[in-house]
C-alpha cells in the first residue's frame, strides 16, 4: 500500500473523527501546550531581550543564550526532564519553554537595537522619556524582526512539541508514536502529515503578520530592509485567505 | 533667550568637545552656528535641550537653569530638528507630527487638527497627511521634521544641519520657506551648518566655532564676510567671500536707465529697443522675450531690483550678450537696465558704505 491509501485510512479511521483520540482533539491538546510553552517563554523573553536591546547592555548574554540553544539536543533535554520531574506536564513544558526562548530573545534584543539611532535621537530630543521610546518607537520599529523570532520559536515548539507523547501526554504526537509501537503506518504518517501542516499554517500566519507589521514605503532605510527580509520568503501569494487562527493565545 | 555660561562638555574619554562656552541666543532671531566639523556645533546644540549635559558650567532658558527642569518636559517646550528628520516610520506623517501635542495631553482631534494646520504651514499638500515616511522623498521629510517641531508652538528652535541631506535646489526651497515661516512666528531659533552660504543667508547672527567650540567670530552676516576677525576666520569662509556679500546687499541701489521705447512698425508684435549691436525685444505686455542681433537670439538675464542681491543684478549683467542687466517688476515687465559699468558703480558704492550692518530691511530674503 502507498502512502496515500494510509493516508485514507488515517482520516477514515472512526476513532480519528470523534472521541479522546481524534484529529480535532489531538490539535487541539498539541497547539494548548505548545501555545502555554510558548506564552511562559515569552513572558520572560521578551521583555528581557526588549530591554537588553534598549539599553545595550548585557547584548553577551544574547549572544550566549543563542548558542547554547543552538547546542541543545531537545530531545535529550525532555528525557532529562522526565528523568528530574517526572512524567507529566511540567516535564514537557520545561523544555519547550527553553526551547522557545533564545529566538525570541536574540529577536527582540537586535530588533531593538536596530531602530534606527536617528529615530530614537529624535525621540528622545522632542520630549519622549525611556519607556515611551522603547513601547512606542523602538517596539514598533522592531515588530517585524520580533515577531520573525516568535515564528521561529512557535515552529519550533510546535515540530518539539510531538516528543510530548513519549511522556504520556497527548497531541499530535500520540499518532506518530502510538503508530510505531503496533507498526500501524497510517497512523504515523498522518501524525507526521498533521504536525508539518500546522507549522506550515504557522508560518504563514506569520508572514501575513509580519507583513502588516512592517510599515508602509518601499524606501526604508537600509538597516530596517536588511532585518525585514532576514527570514524566509514572504511572497504574499503563498499566503492563504483564512490562515488558521490557532496561534492566537500567544502573547 | 538662551545663555551659555561656560558651558563645557569633556567626554568620559576625554575627548573635550567644548571648552567653555559664553554665548547670549537672542530671543525671536535665528543665530546659526557654524564652523568646521567636530568642532562641537551639535553638542552646544545639544547642551539646550539636555541630550548632552554640560560637564561645566551652565546653560540657561530665560534665566532658568535647564539642568533645574526635568529633562521630557524641557525638550517637549523646545523644538528639535535632526539631519536626518528621524521621523517615526510606522506612524503617519499627521501623527508623526501630532506627536509633542498627544504627550503634552492634547486630545487625538485637537492634535490632529493642529498637525494638519502645520502640515500646510510647511507647504506640504493635504493628501501627504495619511502618507508614512518612506513615502515621502527627503525635501518632503525634512519638512514634516520642521512640522514635528513647530506642533506644540515651542518658543524654541533647536535645528542640527536640518537641510544638509537634501540636494542644492530643495535645500535652497527649504531655506526660503524657513526665512518666511521665522518672519511669520518669529521663533528663538539656534541653527547649525557648516555650510557658510546657509549661515549667511539664514543667520541674523553668525557664530563662527573653531575646534573646543571656542567663538572665533559673532558678528551679523554681512559684518562677517566684509570684516572676518583673523585669517581663520576668512579661510573658514573662503574665496569668494566678497561675492558672497554681494548676496546680502539688495539691488535696489543700481542706478537704471530707463526704456527707451523706440517703437518698431510691427507693434502688434511688441518693442525692439536697440542697444549697441543688439536690441531687447519685448512681447505686448513689456515682458523681454530675447536679446537679439541679426539672426542670434539670446535670453535675457533680469533681476528684481526690490527683491534681488547686487549679486543677482551683477550676475544679469555679466550674462547678458549686450553687456545690459534688464530690471523688471514682479510681473516680470522690463522696467529699465543698468549696463556692467552701472553695476559695478553700485557695488563700489555698496562696499564703501558696507561696514556698518545692515538693517534687516536692506538684506534681500530677510525682510522681518
Ligand atoms: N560620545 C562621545 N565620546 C567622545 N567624543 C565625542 C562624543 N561625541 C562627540 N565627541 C567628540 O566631540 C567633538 C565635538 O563633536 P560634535 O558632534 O559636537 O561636532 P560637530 O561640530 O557637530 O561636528 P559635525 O559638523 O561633524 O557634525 C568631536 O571631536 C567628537 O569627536
Ligand atoms: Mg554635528
Amino acid at each position: 500500500m502507498n502512502w496515500l491509501g494510509w493516508l485514507h485510512d488515517f482520516l477514515a479511521d472512526p476513532a480519528h473523527r470523534s472521541g479522546p483520540d481524534s484529529i480535532v482533539h489531538r490539535l487541539l491538546e498539541h497547539l494548548a501546550f505548545s501555545a502555554e510553552a510558548l506564552g511562559l517563554s515569552a513572558l520572560v523573553a521578551l521583555p528581557l531581550g526588549l530591554l537588553i536591546g534598549y539599553s545595550g547592555r548585557g547584548l553577551f548574554l544574547v549572544t550566549a543564550v543563542a548558542g547554547v540553544a543552538r547546542a541543545l539536543p531537545t530531545l535529550g533535554l525532555v528525557t532529562l526532564a522526565v528523568l528530574l520531574a517526572g512524567v507529566g506536564d511540567t516535564a514537557v513544558l520545561l523544555p519547550l519553554t527553553a526551547l522557545a526562548a533564545p529566538p525570541m530573545l536574540v529577536a527582540a534584543a537586535e530588533g531593538v537595537r536596530g531602530t534606527d539611532p536617528d529615530v530614537r535621537d529624535a525621540a528622545r530630543g522632542i520630549g519622549l522619556t525611556h519607556p515611551q521610546t522603547l513601547l512606542r518607537v523602538c517596539v514598533p520599529a522592531a515588530a517585524p524582526t520580533l515577531l520573525a523570532g516568535v515564528r521561529t520559536a512557535s515552529v519550533q515548539v510546535i515540530a518539539t512539541a510531538t516528543v510530548a507523547a513519549y511522556v504520556g501526554l497527548g497531541g499530535l504526537g500520540r499518532y506518530v508514536i502510538d503508530g510505531l509501537a503496533t507498526r500501524n503506518y497510517p497512523t504515523t504518517v498522518g501524525g507526521a502529515l498533521l504536525v508539518v501542516l500546522l507549522a506550515v499554517g504557522v508560518q504563514l500566519l506569520f508572514a501575513l503578520l509580519i507583513r502588516l507589521a512592517a510599515p508602509p514605503g518601499a524606501r526604508s532605510s537600509p538597516r530596517t530592509r536588511a532585518r525585514r527580509t532576514g527570514g524566509p520568503s514572504e511572497d504574499p501569494a503563498t499566503v492563504p485567505a483564512s490562515p488558521p487562527a490557532l496561534v492566537k493565545e500567544v502573547p | 533667550m538662551i545663555r551659555f555660561e561656560g558651558a563645557a562638555k569633556r567626554h568620559p574619554d576625554g575627548t573635550v568637545a567644548v571648552r567653555g562656552l559664553d554665548l547670549e541666543v537672542p530671543a525671536g532671531r535665528t543665530t546659526v552656528l557654524v564652523g568646521p566639523s567636530g568642532c562641537g556645533k551639535t553638542t552646544i546644540l545639544r547642551m539646550v535641550n539636555r541630550m548632552v549635559e554640560p560637564t561645566a558650567g551652565r546653560v540657561l532658558l530665560d534665566g532658568t537653569d535647564v539642568a533645574a527642569l526635568p529633562a521630557a518636559g524641557l525638550r517637549r517646550g523646545i523644538g528639535y530638528v535632526i539631519q536626518q528628520a528621524g521621523l517615526f516610520p510606522h506612524r503617519r506623517v499627521i501623527d508623526n507630527v501630532a506627536t509633542v501635542p498627544r504627550l503634552l495631553g492634547w486630545d487625538r482631534r485637537r492634535a490632529r487638527a493642529r498637525a494638519a494646520e502645520l502640515l500646510e504651514l510647511v507647504g506640504l499638500p493635504p493628501e501627504t497627511a495619511r502618507r508614512y515616511p518612506a513615502q515621502l522623498s527627503g525635501g518632503q521629510q525634512q519638512r514634516v521634521g520642521v512640522a514635528r517641531a513647530l506642533a506644540a508652538d515651542p518658543p524654541v528652535l533647536l535645528m542640527d544641519e536640518p537641510f544638509s541631506a537634501v540636494d542644492p535646489l530643495v535645500r535652497a526651497g527649504l531655506q526660503e520657506e524657513l526665512l518666511r515661516l521665522q518672519g511669520e512666528l518669529g521663533k528663538t531659533v539656534l541653527f547649525v551648518t557648516h555650510d557658510i552660504e546657509e549661515a549667511v543667508r539664514l543667520g541674523d547672527r553668525v557664530v563662527v566655532l573653531r575646534e573646543h567650540g571656542e567663538i572665533a567670530q559673532l558678528a551679523d552676516p554681512h559684518t562677517l564676510l566684509t570684516a572676518p576677525a583673523d585669517a581663520g576666520v576668512a579661510a573658514f569662509l573662503g574665496r569668494d567671500r566678497g561675492l558672497r556679500g554681494l548676496g546680502l546687499r539688495p539691488a535696489d541701489s543700481v542706478p537704471l536707465t530707463g526704456l527707451d521705447p523706440a517703437p518698431t512698425p510691427d507693434l502688434d508684435l511688441g518693442r525692439r529697443i536697440p542697444y549697441g549691436g543688439w536690441e531687447l525685444a519685448l512681447d505686448p505686455s513689456g515682458r523681454p522675450e530675447h536679446w537679439t542681433r541679426g539672426a542670434e537670439r539670446h535670453p535675457v538675464p533680469v533681476f528684481v531690483p526690490s527683491r534681488d542681491s547686487l549679486r543677482a543684478a551683477l550676475d544679469a549683467a555679466l550674462l547678458a550678450p549686450s553687456g545690459h542687466a534688464v530690471a523688471v517688476d514682479a510681473e516680470g515687465r522690463a522696467v529699465g537696465t543698468a549696463s556692467r559699468a552701472a553695476v559695478v558703480e553700485a557695488l563700489a558704492a555698496a562696499n564703501g558704505t558696507g561696514t556698518g550692518a545692515p538693517t534687516p530691511e536692506q538684506v534681500p530674503h530677510a525682510g522681518r
